[in-house]
């Protein structure tokens, strides 16, 4: 029998640095591990696309040369065109981008930290597990940059595929840079698998009693939703690319028509689990924009209901749409009409989402606090991306704008600005409670001004230049894209500026920024589990269930 | 509601003598607590059944290709993980304690999680049931301290429940005190 333990309940934090920080079992400290290791690969993928504009900034090739990569251009010497450093640069900005920063980010920093806090659980259901998804990540993140490393193609550093890994370039890239590229995505599948099944018992088994699933705060369901994506979508990842890696090193024909194999259906698969991917990306952050649109507006969010079904509706429909992203592979005309229908009905729960933000803003009181207006360019730039999509998703008209600068656009305003404003509505959301700290609210605003700016500059004018038929994924191009080539890298630079000024704020606010004192610095519209407890949050929370009254505000659903 | 009385002491016959444990009576009361889990067995149920058949959208257009090979074992992996972590939650939260009552004796069991098995044993007359509102671990911390050793009840109900609990209990070593007369 357990003995009574009356006075043995001492709860100070005693654990040491390397304890705390290598060792951590607690979902709050791992979050926190996430969001510090996925800042620092989005900072080195970051200054890949800085060095990538610098290039594009006039026709012509003056930095990535043959002869050694330069950062100050010299007309003097000898420049031959070094195209796989280009190669490998596009490549590694993608996969880094897509597995290593913003997943890790959003599902894995946020996810941790406050899924478990808003469904009022003690901790993730497998907090070893947790421990092991994360190192499981900065393993490969590890891998990830080895490869960049490594011998590859051309006798040179790195794999130049594109970060989809298509076969037969993929399969033929020399060295053994492309095997330890595909190590990488292993591990970090492995680590996303394993958090997914965590978030997702978790979810299931360890909500605070009475909260019945359509009383979940959004931000855990829509956590719940991207760890349903990451689990039925991975797997199968997985398995492609251990076909690529036999292809590649015993011999396989999977992907090789000499052996009876067909590269076409390796995009399928690619595909199958690529266009969940970047909904696994923005999801996290529909939930997050929730939260901090309702409390800026002083409303309880509108149509919750709606809301939660919308995001398992493009969960849902994020399935079964995967081939618009290759129209021009010569399908056949009805799978072609179906995949475009399919792909316009997302614009429909997506619009649902949307028009609740704006209705939940209606009549609102609106605060423009840095969160808010992070939030606020969220809506504006998503909607942008989003319409692009809906342009790109009839088989005729992707004829034209296929593997364009105006797909860049679209996806860098769906997820570019869609998912990176969430992250950092959510990093100014949430700085407070996470670390007792409050950030320089005029400096978080200039944050956002640069960098709203920044990447429109960047991106908009990339539209005229897929629609002039500026191709994708090249190192040079003709003169007469050099005009909007070059105010696309002034915004570049303008948004690498802002992400300096993002760090110096978080460095600041960490350092030196104004106490928190409150539970909830911001209003009682901020009213799930999570504002109850004091900021930063003590070692062991919710160790007694929560009440239902703590929670179950009458106004919200 | 975690917690239920299997046998409610008002319904024992009021008769004494024939309900002592030492003349192999059956318990006049038995109580079950157990932790709260928000997910029913039966959801458990659907949500694997739903797994398995959305995994099966990216294998049914491989039938009959190679690649099903390359795709099968990893979804089918990801369907026995997902199964495995749930199921073991479930067991890592299956602490079922146990309390029956007889006009002369009191014993306590608690099983799991896992195989873990402790168990309390005392004559109910010098049993003192506590509610330690303050101090112990959680809130109306309830403990029974009898036959030489203090042991917690319930600790891992919730905040409302423990109460309700104490109340109930109290209530039960009143009545079971009271059917020890006779011969």
């Amino acid at each position: 029998m357990a003995d009574a333990a009356i006075h043995g309940h001492e709860h100070e934090d005693n654990r040491g640095f390397f304890t705390r920080w290598f060792m951590s079992t607690n979902h709050k400290d791992i979050g926190i591990l996430y969001l510090f290791v996925s800042g620092l690969v989005g900072f080195i993928s970051v200054s890949f696309t800085v060095y990538m504009r610098l290039e594009l900034m006039e026709p012509g090739v003056q930095y990535m040369c043959l002869e050694g990569a330069r950062f100050i251009a010299d007309s003097t010497a000898q420049c031959t065109p070094n195209g796989h450093l280009w190669n490998v640069l596009i490549t590694y900005h993608g996969v880094l981008m897509m597995f290593f920063v913003v997943i890790p980010a959003l599902f894995g920093g946020f996810g941790n930290y406050f899924m478990p806090l808003q469904i009022g659980a003690p901790d993730m259901a497998f907090p070893r597990m947790n421990n092991l998804s994360f190192w499981l990540y900065v393993t490969g993140t590890a891998l990830g940059v080895a490869s960049l490393l490594a011998p590859g193609g051309d006798d040179q550093m790195g794999s130049g595929v594109g970060w989809v890994l298509y076969p037969p370039l993929s399969t033929t890239e020399g060295g053994y840079s492309m095997d330890l590229a595909i190590f990488a995505v292993h591990v970090s599948g492995a680590s996303s698998i394993l958090g997914a099944i965590n978030m997702i018992t978790t979810f299931l088994n360890m909500r605070a009693p009475g909260m019945t699933i359509f009383k979940v705060p959004l931000f855990a369901w829509s956590i719940f939703i991207t760890a349903w994506l990451i689990l039925l979508s991975l797997p199968v990842l997985a398995g492609a690319i251990t076909m690529l890696l036999i292809d590649r090193n015993f011999g396989g024909t999977f992907f090789d028509p000499a052996g009876g194999g067909d590269p076409i259906l390796y995009q399928h698969i690619l595909w199958f689990f690529g266009h969940p991917e970047v909904y696994i990306v923005v999801l996290p952050g529909f939930g997050l924009i929730s939260h901090v649109i309702a409390t800026f507006s002083r409303k309880p969010v509108f149509g919750y209901l709606p809301m939660v079904w919308a995001l398992i509706a493009i969960g849902a429909l994020g399935f079964v749409v995967w081939a618009h992203h290759m129209y021009t592979v010569g399908m056949s005309l009805s799978q072609q009409s179906y995949f475009m229908l399919a792909t316009m009905v997302i614009a429909v729960p997506t619009g649902v989402k949307i028009f609740s933000w704006i209705a939940t803003m209606w009549g609102g009181s609106i605060e423009f606090k840095t969160p808010m207006l992070f939030a606020f360019g969220f809506l504006l730039l998503f909607t942008v991306g989003g319409v692009t999509g809906v342009v790109l998703s009839q088989a005729g008209v992707d004829r034209v704008y296929h593997d364009t600068y105006y797909v860049v656009a679209h996806f860098h305003y769906t997820m570019s600005m869609g998912a990176a404003f969430c992250i950092f509505a959510g990093i100014y959301f949430y700085i407070g409670k996470m670390s007792g700290r409050q950030y320089p609210e005029f400096l978080g605003k200039l944050h956002f001004w640069m960098f709203f700016i920044g990447v429109n500059l960047t991106f908009f004018p990339q539209h005229f230049l897929g629609r002039q038929g500026m191709p994708r994924r090249y190192i040079d191009y003709p003169e007469a894209f050099a005009h909007w080539n070059q105010i696309s890298s002034y915004g570049a630079f303008l948004s690498f500026a802002s992400f300096l000024l993002f760090i110096g704020i978080i460095a600041y606010t960490l350092l030196a920024g104004r106490r928190v004192t409150e539970n909830n610095y911001w209003n009682e519209y901020a009213d799930t589990l999570e504002w109850t407890l004091p900021c930063p949050p003590p070692e062991h929370t919710f160790e007694i269930l929560p009440k239902q009254e703590d929670w179950d505000k009458g106004h919200a659903h | 509601m975690p917690y239920e009385w299997d046998i409610k002491i008002s319904e024992a016959p009021a008769q004494s003598g024939a309900l002592l444990y030492g003349k192999g009576a059956r318990p006049s009361a038995r109580l079950h607590i157990w932790p709260y889990r928000s997910l029913p067995r039966r959801s458990f149920a659907s949500i694997i059944a739903g797994a398995f058949l959305l995994l099966l959208i990216p294998i049914f257009p491989l039938l009959g290709s190679s690649l099903l090979w390359g795709i099968l074992p990893f979804a089918m992996g990801a369907l026995a993980l997902l199964w495995f972590f749930v199921e073991k939650s479930y067991r890592d939260g299956e602490i079922l304690e146990e309390l029956s009552l007889w006009p002369d004796r009191i014993y306590l069991s608690r099983t799991g999680p896992g195989r873990a098995f402790q168990e309390w044993e005392a004559n109910p007359y010098w049993v003192r049931l506590t509610n330690h509102a303050h101090g112990g671990p959680v809130p109306d911390y309830l403990t029974l301290k009898g036959g030489g050793r203090e042991v917690e009840i319930g600790a891992f109900l919730s905040e409302d429940e423990r109460p309700a609990l104490y109340d109930d209990l109290a209530r039960a070593l009143t009545l079971i005190k009271s059917r020890r007369a006779g011969p």
